[in-house]
């Protein structure tokens, strides 16, 4: 699968995976969902005309436009395009030929897109998610809301939600590999450029905090499909949804601006022809944001009812996180007056994105300040607000797409309809957003306001459809260049200074002729070919050589059909738990101790749905069993800067990354059990343990952890039966740990405590569950291994998989480490 | 990496430190000083199992660092809410 066809083809987009061909794939799927996200926003713009709404649209489908509006701007349109444009010009930017890990690249836009088609066809299903795009605790269960009902299309609207999380947590694990270990030779973090500044810090901030946001939406699913507890109990469900959404969700609003900061940094720079004031103050000013954004989240929550001494604490955090933004707007200012500005629309773009974000900031501060929130929470002065602050993201996201139009199509477009575009851009964005301050007191997400309010609504309306037009405009100008535009030179910009304007427009398939490099102080690319250098030169600290350069270049794969099959299977899969809820209710119903309040639940089982199931998990099982067998070379650099990530592997350091994560995603599940408890009063808590099971578990799954270790010293002396065996008792561990979880499972359902009793079962099902579905995958990877082992004499020549495994498999003894005395002893 | 006498040593000490959990609650200890113990007997395994099973001992200090940033990061989620209804 190593040959690419041409871009002509459809199949080249089905297989690639190139990174400017996935770049290109994550923008244009999401100036999509752009459009449909638009398109919900003007739907209800129109049902706003006038107070007590204009009828187009019934009160549920009202809800469902706003809330499909919220969730697919956020998710599906902003992330995504900037992760387009990363795609694209990062490893540009740092001269690396590819990311880290290819495939996985794919299949973090594959999850993406089949998560965006999930979500679509969430709509048809019944009726999508209707309760707001925050997703608060009660609304978001069937338990209270018969009206949300557990349809299938509210459920496939939160899977696909987490599919999409799915594909962000694979995505930033590739980036920050990539970042971190593909730099050029001579290209120092601080020298890097600020695009990908911008963007290395949001992959972290994304890995902390969409992994907080995978617990959540996971519990969350579980309440949806399996009838448990987290949600829906009048004992601090919603303080507990609060907590995990806005600690995600604060992170976010900077995950979604960072990039467009970015865009404006790179474009003041080649527009004034000046480096960037205080440069080095802004990197310092960024990461600092990157750290405050995880702890000013409870400023979502001054009206909630945790403490008065926690709320002040949160408004300082929170004045203190303005304190840098000062900084780098002083800085892009500064860069303006001592710069020659040439006007061209992305400038025009970026210079929009910095008005409009000032005007943002500053509408915010006022909601920072408990007392003030108390007047301002839940109205339209919050929706204008954060509508400043996003969509100024949106301007200087636009500002990229003409920044790197030519770079990408190799076609310039018009100046002047880029001008009119933003033209109208402009005024259209301040017509719609800027009466809603003056209209603040109308209640967000309700179309009932008072009538002094409705001249503004309805200049609000017409600036709706105003700022529509300007995107039709902006389509027709891409159109119009893509048919008929001049052909673009290397680079279109005079003073632009990072390493994407030195090559060709668009870039070949390799990006490089030579091996770029900067250690000469500027980009300049080597000759690396065996006559030219004996390969074992010693370079600057941080540097790592290897004495194989002439492999370096040999082959490089750019295409795999795999996963975009695993895509698929998983889509499929997903799709299918979405009907999940009747076959359950119907279960819960016919046991001893039915969950109460089951009445609400009028749909009815579908047998379609438990097909689907199986359909998608015997596709994945497929695809992910081909995805194992490939053989795909990444391209590899032997030359590079790799601080502080020196001195491991890409595999190891990207396997570390992810569990990073995964702490999180554990951390939060644990956490959700120590508040809710808390919440309860510690020592009310009930929960009979079966303490001699829990221990039994201890010791097996510390045994599996050793015959792991034995396993890597086994393949390490080449030893094959010794790994052989190794493995399987690693295999018949795990089994008889699950043996030992199904014999507790029975007990306590025999009792009648299934995972509906109570919250405390909810919360002891869930939490061991999702530890068992870690041993579970543990057990299938292992599986797959020993297959390796049998049929190719696998890990005897490169016993590093083995090692990986033992990293996981440590990390999943590790969990339980903290589960044992949680759950059975305390 | 280390050898296989260290790593058996190690697995050694780990049933020993879980039955050492297993003590603390089912003999009478006060609860506090229970919990106390585990908390303690959890670091230390854990400490263990993450420094000589995962070699994070050999890796760059910087892949500690990360993993203790993810803790400190669950710390902060816990610590925050928790007081935060107190
Ligand atoms: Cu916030």
């Amino acid at each position: 699968m190593s040959d690419l066809p041409p871009m002509t083809s459809v199949k080249r987009w089905l297989v690639t995976t190139n990174h400017k061909d996935v770049g290109i794939l994550y923008i244009t799927t999401a100036l999509f969902f752009l459009l449909l996200g638009g398109a919900m926003a003007l739907l209800f713009r129109v049902q706003l005309w006038e107070p007590g709404g204009l009828g187009i649209l019934e009160p549920v489908q009202f809800n469902q436009a706003v809330s499909t509006h919220g969730l697919l701007m956020v998710f599906w349109f902003l992330s995504p395009i900037a992760s387009g444009f990363a795609n694209y010009l990062v490893p540009l930017q740092i001269g690396a030929k590819d990311l880290a890990f290819p495939r996985l690249n794919a299949l973090s836009y594959w999850f993406y897109l089949f998560s965006g088609i999930l979500f679509v066809l969430s709509f048809f299903q019944g009726q999508t998610y209707a309760g707001g795009w925050t997703l608060y605790a009660p609304l978001n269960v069937p338990m209270y809301t018969p009206a949300m009902d557990a349809t299938a299309g509210n459920n496939a609207a939160i899977l696909a939600l987490t599919l999409f999380v799915m594909s962000i947590t694979i995505g930033s694990v590739n980036f920050l590999t990539t970042i971190h270990r593909s730099r050029a030779e001579g290209l120092g973090l601080w020298n890097m450029p600020i695009f990908t500044w911008s963007w290395l810090l949001t992959v972290w901030m994304m890995l902390f905090a969409f992994a907080a946001l995978l617990a959540a939406l996971l519990l969350l699913s579980i309440d949806r499909l399996f009838l448990t507890q987290y949600f829906m109990t009048d004992q601090g469900s919603s303080l507990l949804w609060a907590h995990l959404f806005w600690f995600f969700g604060h992170p976010e609003v900077y995950i979604v601006f960072f990039p467009a900061l970015g865009i404006m940094f790179e474009t003041f720079q080649t527009f004034t022809g000046r480096r960037l004031v205080g440069r080095k103050w802004v990197i310092i000013a960024m990461v600092l944001v990157a750290v405050q954004s995880f702890l000013v989240w409870m400023h979502h929550m001054f009206l909630t009812t945790i403490n008065l001494e926690i709320k002040t604490l949160y408004m300082a955090t929170t004045i203190g996180i303005s304190l840098p933004f000062d900084l780098m707007v002083f800085s892009l200012i500064y860069t303006m007056v001592k710069g020659r500005v040439r006007f061209t629309t992305p400038f025009l773009f970026s210079l929009g994105a910095l008005v409009l974000f000032i005007l943002g900031g500053i509408t915010g501060v006022f909601l920072g300040a408990v007392v003030l929130d108390y007047e301002f929470r839940g109205t339209y002065w919050v929706v204008a607000h954060f509508h400043y602050v996003m969509v100024s993201g949106v301007t200087a996201l636009v500002a990229g797409l003409y920044y790197w139009w030519p770079k990408i199509t190799g076609k310039m477009y018009s100046e002047a309809l880029g001008k009119l575009n933003f033209a109208v851009y402009f005024i259209g964005f301040n017509m719609l957003y800027f009466p809603m301050f003056l209209a603040w007191e109308t209640p967000r997400r309700v179309f009932h306001y008072g009538e002094s309010a409705q001249i503004y609504h309805q200049i609000a309306t017409v600036g709706a459809f105003v700022l529509g037009l300007s995107f039709l405009i902006m389509f027709f100008t891409f159109a119009k260049s893509w048919i008929s535009g001049p052909k673009a030179p290397d680079n279109p910009w005079e003073y632009s200074r990072t390493a994407e304007w030195a090559i060709p427009s668009p870039p070949p398939l390799e990006n490089w002729d030579g091996r770029p490099s900067y250690a000469s102080g500027r980009l300049e690319f080597v000759d690396d070919s065996p006559a030219a250098t004996d390969g074992g030169v010693a370079h600057g600290q941080g540097t790592t050589t290897e004495a194989s350069v002439e492999h370096e270049a040999e082959h490089a794969d750019h295409a795999s059909i795999w996963p975009f099959g695993i895509g698929v299977g998983t889509f499929v899969f997903f799709l299918g738990l979405s009907g999940l809820t009747p076959f359950v209710a119907n279960f819960a119903e016919g046991t001893a101790e039915p969950p109460e309040g089951l009445d609400g639940f009028a749909t009815q089982p579908d047998i379609m749905y438990p097909v689907l199931i199986a359909l998608g998990m015997a596709i994945m099982a497929v695809t992910l069993f081909q995805f194992g067998r490939e053989k795909f070379d990444a391209p590899v650099m032997n030359i590079a800067e790799r601080w502080p990530f020196g001195g491991i592997g890409n595999t190891k350091f990207g396997i570390w990354v992810f569990l990073a994560s995964d702490v999180i995603v554990f951390g939060a599940a644990i956490g959700a059990y120590i508040f809710m408890r808390l919440h309860m009063g510690w020592m009310d808590w009930e929960f009979d343990p079966i303490t001699m099971a829990g221990l039994v578990n201890t010791y097996i799954l510390l045994t599996s952890s050793f015959t792991v270790i034995i396993a890597l010293v086994m393949a390490e002396r080449k030893n094959k039966s010794g790994l052989l065996g190794a493995m399987g008792a690693t295999v018949l561990l795990a089994l008889a740990f699950m043996g030992v979880k199904a014999f507790e499972y029975t007990q306590k359902m025999g009792d009648g405590h299934y995972w509906w009793y109570s919250i405390e079962y909810s919360i002891y099902y869930v939490t061991t569950g999702l530890h068992a579905l870690h041993v579970i995958l543990g057990v299938l990877v292992a599986l797959f291994m020993i297959y390796r082992i049998i049929s190719i004499d696998a890990y005897l020549e490169d016993h590093r998989p083995v090692e990986f495994f033992g990293l996981y498999w440590h990390f999943v003894d590790i969990v339980w480490v903290l589960l044992f005395p949680l759950f059975y002893l305390m | 990496m280390a050898n296989l006498r260290t790593y058996t040593l190690i697995y050694i000490l780990l049933v020993a430190l879980a039955t050492g959990k297993f003590v603390f609650f089912e003999f009478n200890f006060a609860y506090a000083t229970a919990i106390g113990g585990t908390i303690l007997l959890a670091i230390t395994k854990i400490l263990l199992i993450a420094g000589y099973y995962q070699h994070l001992i050999e890796e760059p200090r910087a892949i500690s660092y990360m993993m203790a940033t993810a803790v400190f990061m669950v710390f902060l989620l816990v610590i925050a809410a928790g007081y935060s209804i107190q």
